[in-house]
C-alpha cells in the first residue's frame, strides 16, 4: 500500500465559527493506481490533495506514504518526502518565471543533487516534444507548452506518486486533451501513481478508479 | 547545489532586470556615501588648508613669552612643519620721518600654509613667492611706501639695525581683516631681529610657533604639550575657533554637507528598503514552488541568503567603481576650475560606503527574508496564501536601527544623529496619520466625481494602509528633496549676501575731516561707491569700572595679571569713532541705541565686551591723547566682521567725540579692471591709506565657489536617491494594482477609463504626499536654521503650492508610465501572467 489516510479530517477556523473541509477519510491507494478525484467546485478537493501530499498538517487522522506517517514528520522531512516520491502538476502551472523552461525542468533533480540534471532534463523536455523550447522562459511559451513544462519538471525525479490538480482546467479541450496523453503515457512509462483531480469526464475514465467529493465527503464508484 | 541554482537565479533575474532596482539601490547607497565622504573629506581638507592660510599654519602657539626651542624640536621629531613668527610694535625711521609699524620677523618654512605675493611697485599686483627676506633686508607694506614717500631700494632703520627694502609685501595670507586699523606691516628674518636691539624686558612682544601637519600628528603634539601649557600665558589656535571671516562660513558648509549627505544616506537607504519589500514578494511562488519540489528551509534559506549576498556584493562594486570615478571627476573638475589640488583621501570612505550598502541591504531584506522563508508549500495550490510571519514591528525595529545605525556612523555625532532620528521619527508617525486621514477625506471626496475618479478613489480606500506607508515613502523622498534645495538656497544666498558681486575691496584709511565731502563727491563723480565714512579717534580703554586695565609698561609681569589676554586687543590704541545711527549689518542684542543729543554714552560690540567682561551700564574710562573720561556703557551691539565694512569695537554717540581731532575711514569697490584709476581717484589726498582687500576677498569667494559645486554636487545625489525612491515606490504599487487592472480589464473596462484611474490615484497620492512633504520640510527647515546654522527662520510659502504640484505631478507620471507599460500588453497575455 503506497498511501493509506485513517479518519483524515480538515477542520479551519474561520470568523463565523469553525468550518469542517473534510469529513473523516479513509482511502487507500496502492502502486500503479490511477486515481481521479472528482466534485463540485469548493467541495474539498484541493485541500484533499495537500494532506495526501504533506503540503497541509489534518486537524485529525493521519496519512501514511510508503509506511510513513506525514503527521509525524516535520516540515524539512516532509519536504524530504516529498523531494523522494512526489511529482506536482498545477492548474496553474506554476514555473518559475525567471529560469528557462530547461532550468525549471533541472530544478527538482538539482534540488536531490542529482548530478546529470541538465542531461536527464534535456530528454524529459524531448519526451514532451519541447526540446526545441529549452531556453526560452515561461512567458515565451504558450498555456499548454508551459503544462507540458511542468509534467516534464514533475516527471523528471521517477516520482512514486504524481498529483495533479486540474492539470487541464486551464486549457482548451484539445491541448488539454494532448497534455492527457502525454500525462498517461509517462505514467505507464514510468509506473507511476496517478492521483488526478480533474472536472473532465473523460480524463476521470481514463482513471483506474474514480473518487467523487461531495462537501467534504469522499465516496468511490466501483 | 543551492550555489548553482542560486547563482542561476541571479543571472536570469539580472538579465531580465528583475533586480534593477535593487541593484540600482544599493549602488546609489554606495556611491553616494563614498563620494559624498570622499568629496566632503577632501574638499574639508582643501578649505582647512586653505583658510589655515589665515593663520599661515594649521595651528599657532602662541604667547608674550619666549617660547622654548625644544618645544619646537619636539614639534619637528613628530613629523610638524614649524616656523617661528614674532610680532610687535615699533617706530621705523627713514628720510628723517618716522612711522609706526608692525615688524613681523619670521623663520624659514614661513608662511607654512598660504603664500606671501610680493612686488615692485605698491599697489601692484603682486606675484606669489616661497621666498622670504635675504638678511639685512626687509619688506614692506604698500602703505609705509606711500606714507614714507619711499621706493625699492630705499634704506629703513628699525633700531640699531637698518634694512634694505626689497620688496612690496603685496599679500601675506595672515594679515587678517582688522588690518585697516593696524599700522604697515614689515618683514624681516629672525636671525636679524637680535642685532636690532629692539627686544628689551617688558616690550610688548607676542612669540608664535606655527605649526602645521597631520591632523593626528597635530593632536599628538597637542597631547605632549598641553600640560606645559599651564597659566594664561599661552594661546593654542586653530582655524576653527578663529575668528576667521571664514570660520562661520565654513563650519555652516561643512554642517551642510554633512546634513545633506545624511539625508541622501536615508533616502537611499529608503530605496532599498522598498526594493527590498518587493524582492522579497516577487519570490513568495518561487519558495512555494521550491517547497512542493521538495527542498528544505534550510536549501531555500542558503539560495536566497547567498542570492541576496551575491546581488549585494556585486551592488557595493559597482558603487565603488562609481562612486570612485565621480569624486575623481569631481576633484579633476575641482583642479581645473579653482586651480586647486585636494588632498589625498584615506580607505576609510570605501569602508563607510560597503558597509552601508551591505548593512541596509541585509538590514532591510531581513523582515521581507524572514516573511518569505515562511511562506507554506501550500500556496501552490491556495495561491493568496501569504506568510504567517506578521510582526510588523519587527520590520520597524530593522529598518529603524538600521537607519539610525547608518546616522551614527556616518555622521559619528550622537547627538545630530538622535536628534535626526527621533525627529525622523515623529515626523513618520505624523505622516502616517495625516496620509489616512487624507485617504479617509477623499472617499467622501470622490463619491461625486466621476467614474474614474471613483474608481481611483475605491483604489485608495481599498489600499489604505499599504498606501499610507507608500504615501510616506512618497512624502519622505519629496521632503528631503525640498529640504536639501531650500537649505542649498538659504546657504547660497547667505553668502552671497556676505559677499555681493561689489563687496569693497579697498579700505581708504586716513582721510582728513575737510576731505570727507570733497572725496565723496569726487567718487560719486567717478561712479564708484563708498560706504559711509566713519570718523575714527584713536584712544586707550585705561579702566573699566575703576579697575585698571594693566598697561604694558606695569610693573608687575604681564604674565601675573589674569587679565592678560584682555589687555592684549585694547592695550594698543582703539580706533574709536562715534555715530548718530546704528551702522548697517549691526545689531543690538542688549541695551538699546542711542537718542538724538543723549548723554555722552557707549556701545560695546558682543566679542570684546565678552572677553573685557564688560557689561551694561559698566563705566569705561578712556584716554584719548591725555585726555580722560568716563561714559556707560548703555548697547551692547553684534557687528557683522563677515561683511567687508568697517566695524568698530567701541563707537560713542556724537556728543561725547565730537570735539577731538578725528580722521575718517571708508571702504569701496573698484572693479579690477579699473584699478589703474586708483591713483588718479586718490592723488588729491596723499595722506590718504589705501588698503587693499582684493586677494581677501578673492580668496573668500574661491571658498564659496568650492562650496557651492559641493552643494551642487550633493543636491544631484540626492535628487537621484528620491527619483529612486519615486520609481521603486511607483513601480511596487503597480505591481499591487496589475491583478485587479488586469481583471477590470477582462471586464471590458477600457483602456483610457483604466489608465486614468491609475492617474488619478497616483495624483492624488502625490498631492497629499506633496503637500505633507513641504509643510514638513518647512518645519524642519525652521528648525534647522534657527537650531544648526544660526540663521533666522524663513517661511517657504512657494514650496507650499510647488510640493504638492510637483509632487502630485511626477508621482502621477510614473504611476502612468508604468500603467501603460502593463496595458500595452493584450488581455490575453496579461491573464496568463498575471491570474
Ligand atoms: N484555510 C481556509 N480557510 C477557510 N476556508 C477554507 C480554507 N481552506 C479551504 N477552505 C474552504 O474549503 C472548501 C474546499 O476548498 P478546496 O480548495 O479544497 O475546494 P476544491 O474542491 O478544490 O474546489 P475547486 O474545484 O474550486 O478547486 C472551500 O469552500 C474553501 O473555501
Ligand atoms: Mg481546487
Amino acid at each position: 500500500m503506497l498511501i493509506k489516510t485513517t479518519q483524515l479530517e480538515k477542520r479551519v477556523e474561520t470568523s463565523e465559527g469553525p468550518l469542517q473541509i473534510l469529513h473523516p477519510i479513509d482511502l487507500q491507494i496502492n502502486a500503479g493506481d490511477s486515481v481521479a478525484v472528482v466534485g463540485a467546485s469548493g467541495s474539498g478537493k484541493s485541500t484533499l490533495l495537500s494532506l495526501l501530499a504533506g503540503l497541509d498538517l489534518a486537524s485529525a487522522g493521519r496519512v501514511e506514504i510508503d509506511g510513513e506517517d506525514l503527521q509525524q514528520l516535520d516540515e524539512e522531512q516532509r519536504a524530504k518526502v516529498r523531494a523522494d516520491k512526489i511529482g506536482f502538476i498545477f492548474q496553474s502551472f506554476l514555473l518559475v518565471p525567471s529560469l528557462t523552461a530547461l532550468e525549471n525542468v533541472m530544478l527538482p533533480a538539482e534540488l536531490a543533487g542529482n548530478s546529470e540534471a541538465r542531461q536527464q532534463a534535456k530528454q524529459m523536455l524531448d519526451s514532451v516534444g519541447l526540446g526545441e523550447r529549452a531556453h526560452h522562459y515561461p512567458n515565451q511559451l504558450s498555456g499548454g507548452e508551459q503544462q507540458r513544462v511542468a509534467i516534464a519538471r514533475a516527471f523528471i525525479g521517477k516520482p512514486k506518486i504524481l498529483f495533479a490538480d486540474e492539470p487541464t482546467g486551464n486549457l482548451d479541450a484539445k491541448t488539454g486533451e494532448k497534455i492527457e496523453q502525454l500525462l498517461f503515457q509517462l505514467n505507464q512509462q514510468q509506473g507511476t501513481t496517478l492521483i488526478v483531480v480533474t472536472h473532465d469526464n473523460k480524463l476521470a475514465q481514463r482513471c483506474s478508479r474514480k473518487l467523487t467529493m461531495a462537501a467534504g465527503r469522499l465516496t468511490e464508484e466501483q | 547545489m543551492w550555489a548553482r541554482i542560486s547563482l542561476r537565479l541571479l543571472r536570469q533575474e539580472l538579465k531580465r532586470g528583475e533586480l534593477t532596482v535593487m541593484a540600482l539601490a544599493i549602488v546609489l547607497s554606495v556611491t553616494a556615501v563614498l563620494s559624498l565622504s570622499v568629496f566632503s573629506d577632501r574638499l574639508q581638507q582643501g578649505l582647512m588648508n586653505r583658510s589655515s592660510e589665515f593663520l599661515a599654519a594649521d595651528r599657532v602657539l602662541s604667547s608674550r613669552r619666549e617660547i622654548p626651542q625644544q618645544w619646537l624640536d619636539k614639534a619637528q621629531s613628530m613629523q610638524l612643519s614649524v616656523a617661528w613668527k614674532v610680532m610687535f610694535n615699533s617706530m621705523a625711521y627713514a628720510k628723517q620721518q618716522l612711522q609706526l609699524v608692525d615688524i613681523k620677523a619670521v623663520s624659514k618654512g614661513y608662511p607654512l600654509r598660504g603664500q606671501l605675493k610680493i612686488a615692485q611697485q605698491p599697489f601692484a599686483e603682486g606675484q606669489a613667492t616661497t621666498k622670504l627676506p635675504e638678511t639685512g633686508h626687509a619688506w614692506v607694506d604698500s602703505r609705509l611706501l606711500q606714507s614714507l614717500q619711499l621706493t625699492i631700494g630705499d634704506r629703513i632703520e628699525l633700531g640699531r639695525s637698518s634694512f634694505i627694502i626689497s620688496q612690496v609685501l603685496s599679500y601675506e595670507p595672515d594679515v587678517g581683516f582688522s588690518v585697516f586699523t593696524d599700522s604697515p606691516n614689515v618683514l624681516i628674518r629672525r636671525s636679524d631681529l637680535a642685532a636690532t636691539g629692539l627686544i628689551q624686558p617688558g616690550s610688548r612682544v607676542r612669540y608664535n610657533l606655527l605649526l602645521s601637519g597631520s591632523e593626528q600628528n597635530l593632536a599628538d603634539y597637542y597631547q605632549w604639550l598641553k600640560p606645559k601649557l599651564n597659566g594664561d600665558t599661552y594661546r593654542w589656535r586653530s582655524v576653527e575657533d578663529g575668528d576667521s571671516p571664514l570660520a562661520r562660513s565654513l563650519r555652516r558648509a561643512e554642517q551642510f554637507m554633512l546634513l545633506a549627505s545624511l539625508l541622501g544616506v536615508i533616502l537611499a537607504a529608503t530605496a532599498v528598503a522598498v526594493a527590498a519589500q518587493r524582492y522579497c514578494q516577487r519570490n513568495y511562488d518561487v519558495v512555494a514552488i521550491l517547497k512542493t519540489l521538495g527542498a528544505g528551509t534550510s536549501t531555500i534559506r542558503k539560495i536566497f541568503i547567498f542570492h541576496l549576498l551575491m546581488l549585494t556584493l556585486l551592488s557595493i562594486a559597482i558603487g565603488w567603481l562609481l562612486g570612485w570615478a565621480i569624486q575623481a571627476a569631481v576633484i579633476h573638475y575641482v583642479a581645473q576650475q579653482l586651480g586647486e589640488t585636494l588632498p589625498n583621501a584615506g580607505w576609510q570612505p570605501y569602508a563607510l560606503a560597503a558597509t552601508t550598502g551591505f548593512v541596509s541591504a541585509v538590514m532591510f531584506t531581513l523582515y521581507p527574508l524572514l516573511r518569505l522563508l515562511t511562506i507554506p508549500p501550500l500556496r501552490v495550490l491556495r495561491r493568496n496564501l501569504s506568510s504567517s510571519l506578521t510582526a510588523r514591528w519587527l520590520q520597524w525595529l530593522f529598518c529603524g536601527g538600521t537607519i539610525y545605525f547608518l546616522l551614527v556612523i556616518y555622521s559619528q555625532q550622537w547627538w545630530l544623529s538622535t536628534a535626526l532620528f527621533a525627529g525622523g521619527g515623529v515626523a513618520v508617525a505624523i505622516l502616517l496619520l495625516i496620509s489616512r486621514g487624507f485617504i479617509r477625506l477623499s472617499r467622501q471626496a470622490g463619491m461625486q466625481a466621476g467614474s474614474a475618479w471613483r474608481l481611483a478613489m475605491a483604489g485608495l480606500q481599498r489600499r489604505a494602509s499599504s498606501n499610507s506607508v507608500q504615501m510616506l515613502s512618497f512624502a519622505t523622498a519629496i521632503m528631503l528633496l525640498l529640504l536639501v534645495i531650500a537649505l542649498r538656497n538659504e546657504l547660497l544666498n547667505d553668502w552671497q549676501r556676505q559677499l555681493p558681486a561689489d563687496a569693497p575691496n579697498y579700505f581708504a584709511v586716513n582721510v582728513a575731516a575737510d576731505d570727507v565731502q570733497n572725496m565723496q563727491q569726487r567718487f560719486a563723480e567717478q561712479d564708484v561707491e563708498t560706504t559711509d565714512f566713519y570718523p575714527v579717534v584713536p584712544g586707550r580703554l585705561t579702566h573699566i569700572n575703576d579697575i585698571v586695565l594693566v598697561d604694558e609698561a606695569s610693573k608687575e609681569g604681564p604674565e601675573k595679571q589674569p587679565q592678560q589676554e584682555v589687555r592684549e586687543g585694547v592695550g594698543r590704541e582703539l580706533s574709536l569713532t562715534w555715530r548718530e545711527t546704528l551702522p548697517p549689518n549691526n545689531e543690538v542684542v542688549d541695551g538699546a541705541w542711542w537718542q538724538p543729543n543723549a548723554n555722552p554714552q557707549v556701545s560695546v560690540e558682543t566679542r570684546i565686551a565678552e572677553r573685557l567682561k564688560i557689561a551694561l551700564g559698566d563705566q569705561l574710562t578712556f584716554d584719548i591723547g591725555g585726555e580722560v573720561f568716563s561714559v556707560p556703557v548703555t548697547s551692547i551691539r553684534d557687528a557683522d566682521w563677515n561683511s567687508l565694512q568697517p566695524n568698530f569695537y567701541m563707537i560713542f554717540n556724537p556728543q561725547t567725540l565730537a570735539d577731538f581731532s578725528t580722521s575718517y575711514i571708508t571702504s569701496f569697490y573698484l572693479p579690477a579692471a579699473r584699478k589703474n584709476e586708483l591713483y588718479s581717484l586718490l592723488k588729491p589726498y596723499p595722506e590718504v591709506s589705501l588698503i587693499d582687500l582684493d586677494a581677501i576677498v578673492a580668496q573668500l569667494r574661491e571658498v564659496v565657489a568650492q562650496v557651492s559645486l559641493a552643494i551642487i554636487y550633493v543636491l544631484v545625489l540626492v535628487i537621484i536617491a528620491g527619483a529612486l525612491v519615486l520609481v521603486a515606490q511607483v513601480q511596487a504599487s503597480m505591481e499591487e494594482r496589475q491583478k485587479e487592472l488586469v481583471i477590470l480589464r477582462t471586464l471590458g473596462a477600457p483602456g483610457t477609463l483604466l489608465r486614468r484611474s491609475v492617474s488619478y490615484e497616483f495624483l492624488i497620492m502625490g498631492a497629499i504626499s506633496g503637500l505633507i512633504a513641504s509643510i514638513a520640510m518647512d518645519l524642519s527647515l525652521a528648525l534647522l536654521q534657527t537650531q544648526v546654522f544660526g540663521m533666522d527662520a524663513i517661511w517657504h510659502w512657494r514650496f507650499w503650492l510647488i510640493g504638492p504640484l510637483a509632487g502630485a505631478i511626477v508621482v502621477a507620471l510614473l504611476g502612468r508610465l508604468s500603467c501603460q507599460q502593463l496595458l500595452r500588453k493584450n488581455t490575453a497575455e496579461l491573464i496568463r501572467h498575471w491570474v
